[in-house]
C-alpha cells in the first residue's frame, strides 16, 4: 500500500464487464517530501499512475492504492488491473527521525 | 519481506471492507544499518508497533488475506514483528 494524491480522472467511453461501478483515476505518489509537506502541491518527480476507484475519490484527495497481483483480489472474476484505490486518507502523519533532504 | 521504520500513522474512514478497525502506519524502509532504503509505504500493524522502531514486514498478500479473514482484501503489507537487531 502506498500514499497517492488524485490529481484526475480518466473516462471511458467502453469499458470490460468486470470493471463496472468502477472509475479511473490519476494517482501521484507521494514521497517522503509530499508526506512531510516538504512539497505542499504533492506533485512529485514520479511518474503518475491511473487507479481502479470504487470509493468515491475526487481530484485533490489522498488515499491509499495497491498496485500489483493483489490490485484484482477484491473482483469475483480475473481483473486486468495493476493498481487500485483501497481507502480515502482522513488524516496521516508521517515523521521521520531527522529531516529529510 | 521489508525491513523498516515506523514514521507515523494514517486514520481512514472508507476503505475496503478489510481494512475496517485495522491499524494503518506509515513506515520507510531501511537497509541493515538502518538508513532509508526507499519510499514510504503503508502497512497494517496488529501488533501495535511504536513510532520509530523497527519493523518487520511481509508483502505476503496471501498472508494478509488469512489475517484479516478477508479473501476479497487486496492488501499485501503487514507488520510481523519488532527488530531488535539487524546487521
Amino acid at each position: 500500500m502506498k500514499v497517492g494524491k488524485v490529481i484526475g480522472n480518466v473516462t471511458l467511453s467502453h469499458a470490460d464487464s468486470g470493471l463496472r461501478g468502477g472509475r479511473y483515476l490519476v494517482v501521484m505518489p507521494q514521497g517522503a517530501k509530499e508526506l512531510t509537506g516538504q512539497n505542499p502541491s504533492g506533485l512529485s518527480d514520479a511518474w503518475a499512475l491511473v487507479a481502479y476507484d470504487n470509493l468515491g475519490a475526487g481530484v485533490g484527495d489522498d488515499i491509499l492504492y495497491v498496485e500489483g497481483a493483489e490490485a484484482m483480489q477484491p473482483f469475483e472474476h480475473r481483473t486486468p488491473l495493476d493498481a487500485i484505490s483501497v481507502a480515502l486518507l482522513d488524516t496521516y502523519r508521517y515523521e521521520p527521525p531527522q529531516s529529510v533532504t | 519481506m521489508i525491513l523498516a521504520r515506523v514514521d507515523g500513522h494514517a486514520v481512514v474512514s472508507i476503505g475496503h471492507p478489510s481494512l475496517k478497525a485495522q491499524k494503518i502506519v506509515l513506515c520507510t524502509p531501511i537497509d541493515e544499518h538502518g538508513a532509508d532504503a526507499g519510499s514510504p509505504f503503508a502497512a497494517l500493524d496488529p501488533i501495535g508497533a511504536g513510532q520509530h522502531t523497527r519493523v518487520f514486514i511481509t508483502t505476503d498478500g496471501s498472508w494478509t488475506q488469512n489475517s484479516v479473514h478477508d479473501d476479497t482484501s487486496p492488501i499485501r503489507n503487514q507488520v510481523m514483528g519488532l527488530v531488535d537487531d539487524a546487521e
